[in-house]
């Protein structure tokens, strides 16, 4: 336990072991913790950046999906306007188209019919008088008679 | 020659360091002309130590750079070890120093803690493993050759640097000088004197002023460096004497002191961490006075 050289041994051991750190160990260490801790901070910062504008682009997406959507509704709106529209048009040719068939149909069956009860009128003043002409022989001629088979045929 | 192993030969072996130096015959080692050798004596063992583990402490640093020396990759492992080492001494540095620049300031604080802090783990090492170890190697080795060395037992090896009062204080003296360097070339020749001179009672009793700062300032490093050795002399000699306890052959008293020895262990893992973390900040606090320039 005495005090020696020992002491002053020591003193130039630490001296060179500091200069060594100093030199050799420190600032490099120092150094490469100081450029990952910018690393890491400019990643935060790229990570802020991209989330500010992941969150923009999100807006942008939205902003854009509710015109479109608005858009499509319009269109939509339109197209079931238009359709409507066409079938109300194609309706209410058809139920004209119809009608006029119909009419004419009704006409020319009129028409017919009226022709038929002309003729069959005709067919049987003719038969009568022809039957009555047997009947009661020349007494009853056709144009004598015109004016009451005229009458008769009406009345039938 | 110590054949006969009683409680005095044994604390005493133990606190007797492996000194070498020159006497009238030449260089020696033997333990018995120690008192021959004057100043001019080393004690090898405490050397050895000091010098191994800071070796190991720039071996370590170094390897932990050259593997992973790319700021793109995660530190880990050592390099993790050796971030958070710096970090600390970094933070120690930033608080006491403040906005000074001084690039030796935390190199030389890392220095000291990592290196106290080794020196002192070696207490936690069994008290008898490495002394004997060392004494059968030397025997082993040189028992043959050099006289003095008898027996194993006849070389006296002290394991623990920081418990040898030249290594604390050869450690306070490095600073010390750093400190004196420092204050002249930062403050200037002018006003380190009249810092030492000046005060506390003014000029005219300038005599009085300098025996004052001077007390000041020498004692300084000296409770730097004993207050190191007397913590860890005082724990290494409890883990002596807690050993000492089997030296009674009595089998309650022999757990009894296998128990001690396990809580003075964990309880000195404290002492070993605090006293170094205690050196490094009363260095960085000296240097920091150094460099203060205003009055006080």
């Amino acid at each position: 336990m005495n005090i020696n050289a020992t002491l002053i041994a020591q003193a130039v051991v630490m001296i060179v072991f500091v200069a060594i750190c100093w030199r050799y160990i420190y600032p490099p260490i120092l150094s490469v913790m100081k450029e990952r801790e910018k690393r890491i901070s400019d990643g935060l910062e790229a990570a802020k950046k991209a989330d500010d504008s992941l969150e923009e682009a999100k807006l942008a997406f939205d902003k854009e999906l509710n015109q479109a959507k608005a858009e499509a509704a319009e269109i939509l709106d339109k197209a079931n306007a238009r359709a409507s529209q066409i079938v109300s048009d194609a309706t209410s040719k058809a139920e004209a188209e119809a009608e006029k068939i119909l009419t004419s149909a009704s006409t020319t069956i009129e028409n017919e019919t009226n022709k038929a009860k002309e003729e069959l009128r005709q067919q049987m003043s003719d038969i009568i008088i022809d039957t009555t002409q047997k009947i009661l022989g020349d007494e009853i001629s056709k144009e004598k008679h015109e004016e009451i088979l005229k009458k008769a045929a009406e009345e039938l | 020659m110590a054949s006969e192993l009683t409680t005095e030969s044994y604390i005493s072996h133990h606190l007797t360091n492996l000194t070498c130096g020159k006497t009238a015959e030449g260089w020696t080692c033997d333990p018995y002309k120690v008192d021959q050798m004057g100043f001019w004596a080393f004690h090898v063992d405490s050397l050895f130590w000091s010098i191994g583990l800071g070796a190991l402490f720039v071996f370590v640093f170094r390897k932990a750079i050259s593997k992973n020396s790319d700021a793109s990759v995660a530190p880990s492992g050592m390099q993790n070890f050796v971030e958070m080492s710096i970090e600390f001494v970094e933070d120690n540095v930033q608080s006491l120093f403040g906005s000074v620049k001084n690039t030796l300031i935390a190199p030389l604080a890392l220095t000291v803690f990592v290196w106290i802090l080794l020196m002192n783990l070696m207490d936690l090492v069994p008290v008898d493993f490495l002394p004997v170890l060392a004494g059968h190697v030397a025997y082993a080795i040189a028992g043959d050759a050099v006289e003095w060395i008898k027996g194993p037992e006849s070389l006296y090896f002290k394991v623990v640097p920081t418990t040898d009062p030249n290594i604390t204080l050869g450690m306070a003296f490095g600073i010390f000088i750093l400190t004196i360097y420092y204050s002249i070339t930062v403050k200037g020749l002018k006003a380190f004197v009249a810092e030492l001179t000046l005060h506390p009672f003014g000029k005219y009793m300038i005599p009085i002023n300098f025996v004052l700062e001077m007390v000041n300032f020498i004692a300084k490093p000296i409770s730097l460096g004993l207050r190191l050795f007397g913590n860890l002399y005082a724990g290494e000699m409890i883990f002596i004497l807690i050993a000492l306890m089997l030296f009674f052959s009595s089998i309650p008293i022999g757990v009894l002191g296998f128990g001690l020895h396990l809580v003075w262990a964990l309880f000195h893992i404290l002492i070993v961490a605090l006293q170094a973390f205690i050196f490094m900040a009363l260095t960085i606090a000296y240097l920091a006075m150094a460099h203060e320039t205003e009055e006080h």
